[in-house]
């Protein structure tokens, strides 16, 4: 039997997620750390009630967690962090799991509390003493991770868990995982290639996937040369990236951070997104909310330029990441990602727009006339007649004392264009 | 057709040179002959619709004062184009600098678009005009009288131009298709004035393309008419509503491309044309509110493309929605 066609091309992050603790690559000891931990308290030792795993984005931290839960037979309760925001909410979440044995039949459970680093200061005090009274009360273990939880306001949580570090993946475990991923695909991979993609992302494996995938999907063979131009186009591919991230993230703060750790110019993203957003959003539902986000970015964008106010610009970033992330009704869909047409544009038909503003110029010093009124008044009827009448044209050109690619411009065929430079030089 | 050496644009080779040959428009006109006749100018302020005679009457005015001077002692500055009032004031500076050309004491200054000078600008211009009324005299030209300021108006003597009459604009096309030796029809006639809608210049645009076609007859217009005012437009909001957000995205690109449409013609279009479309009629309003919107939000400064896609994006929710 075929396989059913896939309404949507799958992440390869899932695809190929480890399902066993050594399928996972990197951060070995702190793996093992881990299960030490968790043997521990499951046996009911006295050891920390929770653990936090933390460390930068994409080693494993969450992953280690969920392959726990598959190798201990344990039902897993997750959640992020940041979609707790009273102790209320936390304590619907949890409590009911935490308290009453599994109804599954499973031995037991463990709770994932992820990106606890999400939570922010005074709003969400509730929820992090919420959080601290779940480990204090929860019958299972807890794991959290966080990617920096050495801010002083998690001092009371770090008292509570046992602290595991996550390092960066060395390159050179990324390139033979790549390579796994490359043999089971079917695609030929230049070694060079994959660790020219491995190298760039600093240790972070769901980035490597990521970007393999970007590149190599539906691809027989990936050589060098495929992946080379990322270098020359650099900032191009780290928009990528930050438009996957922005796109992706589940709360708006990681949507934030998304455009706030990336070195590009937000206008510039601006742009990519406003690209993107028909390719990412195929519901229309979604399309319209994310537009109006963007839209009102936009407003914000034009209030803080004319009035020089730049603390409005926080409003533009909240409205451009956050507004345009959580106008998705699923969950994030894989999406080949598209240059902006209007950098595109902008860089090649510059020199076409130039010859259309001189030509207006011509027309606004004859006719009396706004240069934006010579371009709706006069440029589309010029156009109609260069276009079907040389006599006509040429001398209008001689008049306006137009040049050869302003003809051309308008005519917009070389034939047309010689014949009309030559009547202009009869006269 | 004339020779080579006279083709030009017609609007200009058929823009009238003194205040007589000037379509209707008579109170204007009588007033501003006193002022010739009298050989004293006070500021004035030229208001109405695009293609209604108001650049012409100044440029008359100016050529009947100065006679074969006239160039010199005129300015002629458009708001839309100089860059901000910091430039208009200097230009009037130097302007006004130098002493009038012959035996009238003061010099013109033409500021066409007026009305699309802020209210600041405004005020700096005011201050400008009172600075060098003793050698200059402005002759501001706006759409509308009530976008200028209080003050500038009350020193200003108001003209309001009329649309023109049918019959007036038929009367010149007909003398211009004589003139050039293009064979016009009754019905191409009809049509020209149909699309002009009392504004003459477009009149005249519509009716030398048309002849560069060949016979100006009802095809050739509406064939130029429809090349020169994107009827794409529609195409455009009918293939967002149907859901195809994409093209319709890539058919707004190539409007403002290609067509140089700027992001307000095409809202102000759209706006005309949602009332066309063959959707309910409640539909229609929610739209022409959502497009008010979008003006606005241009209007305010913002991005007309991303503007627009977000109206688009917004027609192809609510098209999703009428199945």
């Amino acid at each position: 039997m075929s396989r059913p066609t896939l309404s949507y091309i799958q992440l390869w992050v899932n695809k190929y997620k480890p399902k066993r603790f050594d399928e996972i690559i990197g951060n070995r000891n702190a793996i093992l750390e881990f299960r030490t931990w968790l043997e521990k308290r499951l046996k009911g030792a006295n050891v920390k009630k929770a653990a936090l795993l933390w460390g930068p984005p994409g080693v494993g931290k969450t992953l280690t967690v969920e392959v726990a839960a598959r190798e201990y037979r344990l039902e897993l309760i997750q959640m992020n962090a940041s979609d707790v925001r009273t102790k209320d909410q936390v304590m619907r979440i949890l409590g009911m799991a935490s308290l009453y044995a599994s109804l599954t039949g499973r031995r037991g459970k463990i709770i994932l509390v992820d990106e606890v680093d999400g939570m922010s200061g005074t709003e969400d005090r509730g929820g992090l003493a919420a959080v601290i009274q779940l480990i204090d009360q929860s019958r299972f273990p807890v794991a959290l991770t966080a990617n920096d939880p050495w801010d002083p306001k998690f001092r009371a949580l770090r008292d509570k868990c046992k602290l595991i570090r996550y390092d960066r993946v060395r390159t050179s475990s990324i390139v033979s995982f790549l390579k796994k991923i490359c043999l089971a695909e079917g695609i030929m991979a230049d070694e060079r290639a994959l660790k020219f993609i491995a190298e760039r992302v600093k240790g972070d494996v769901r980035s490597a996937i990521n970007d393999l995938q970007a590149l190599a999907q539906g691809r027989r063979r990936l050589t060098l040369e495929d992946v080379k131009w990322l270098s020359m186009r650099d900032r191009q591919f780290n928009a990528f990236e930050v438009l996957r991230r922005i796109f992706a993230a589940k709360t708006c703060r990681t949507a934030k951070i998304a455009l706030a750790q990336s070195t590009l110019d937000y206008e510039m993203i601006f742009q990519w997104i406003h690209e993107n957003l028909p390719n990412q959003y195929k519901s229309p539902i979604e399309l319209a909310e994310a537009y109006e986000a963007l839209s009102r970015a936009d407003v914000f964008l034009g209030r803080t330029k004319r009035t020089q106010a730049w603390t409005l610009l926080s409003y533009v970033i909240d409205l451009m990441t956050a507004g345009v992330s959580m106008a998705k009704k699923g969950p994030y869909r894989f999406t080949k990602y598209q240059f902006p047409e209007k950098l595109r544009i902008l860089s090649q038909s510059k020199e076409i727009r130039n010859i259309r503003n001189e030509i207006c110029s011509l027309i606004a010093q004859k006719c009396h006339i706004s240069r934006r009124g010579a371009s709706s008044e006069y440029l589309p009827f010029l156009k109609i007649i260069f276009e079907n009448n040389i006599e006509m044209a040429a001398g209008i050109a001689k008049w306006l004392k137009m040049n050869e690619q302003m003809i051309s411009y308008l005519t917009g065929d070389n034939e047309k264009t010689k014949q009309i430079v030559n009547l202009m030089k009869k006269k | 057709m004339s020779t080579n050496a006279t083709i030009m644009l017609w609007t200009e080779k058929y823009r009238p040179q003194t205040l007589d040959e000037i379509v209707n428009q008579k109170e204007v006109i009588e007033r501003v002959k006193q002022f010739v006749k009298t050989r004293n100018v006070p500021h004035m302020l030229f208001a109405g619709p695009p293609g209604t005679g108001k650049t012409t009457t100044a440029l008359a005015l100016a050529h009947e004062l100065y006679g074969k001077y006239w160039r010199r002692n005129v300015l002629e500055l458009n708001a839309s184009d100089e860059r901000g009032i910091t430039t208009i004031r200097e230009r009037v500076k130097d302007y006004a600098r130098t002493m009038p050309i012959g035996d009238i004491p003061f010099k013109i200054i033409i500021l066409d678009e007026a009305d699309n000078m802020t209210a600041d600008a405004q005020q700096a211009l005011r201050r400008t005009m009172e600075l060098y009324t003793r050698t200059c005299r402005f002759i501001l030209i706006a759409n509308y009288s009530s976008k200028i300021i209080e003050p500038i108006q009350s020193r200003c003597a108001i003209f309001r131009f009329q649309p023109l009459k049918d019959e007036d604009i038929a009367e010149r096309i007909k003398y211009i298709a004589e003139k050039e030796g293009v064979e016009l029809t009754e019905d191409g006639l009809e049509a020209i004035l149909y699309v002009a809608e009392g504004d003459l210049r477009r009149a005249i645009n519509t009716l030398q393309a048309a002849a560069a076609l060949g016979v100006v007859n009802e095809k050739s217009v509406y064939r130029v008419v429809g090349r020169a005012s994107p009827v794409e437009i529609r195409e455009m909001m009918e293939l967002a509503l149907k859901g195809n957000f994409i093209k319709a995205r890539g058919k707004l690109r190539e409007l403002m491309i290609t067509y140089g449409l700027s992001g307000v013609d095409i809202v102000r279009q759209m706006h005309r044309e949602v009332f066309a479309l063959k959707i309910p009629e409640d539909a229609k309003v929610k739209l022409a509110d959502k497009i008010g919107e979008i003006n606005f939000r241009m209007v305010e400064g913002a991005d007309e493309e991303i503007q627009l896609s977000a109206l688009l994006a917004y027609f192809s929710l609510f098209g999703s929605q009428m199945k």
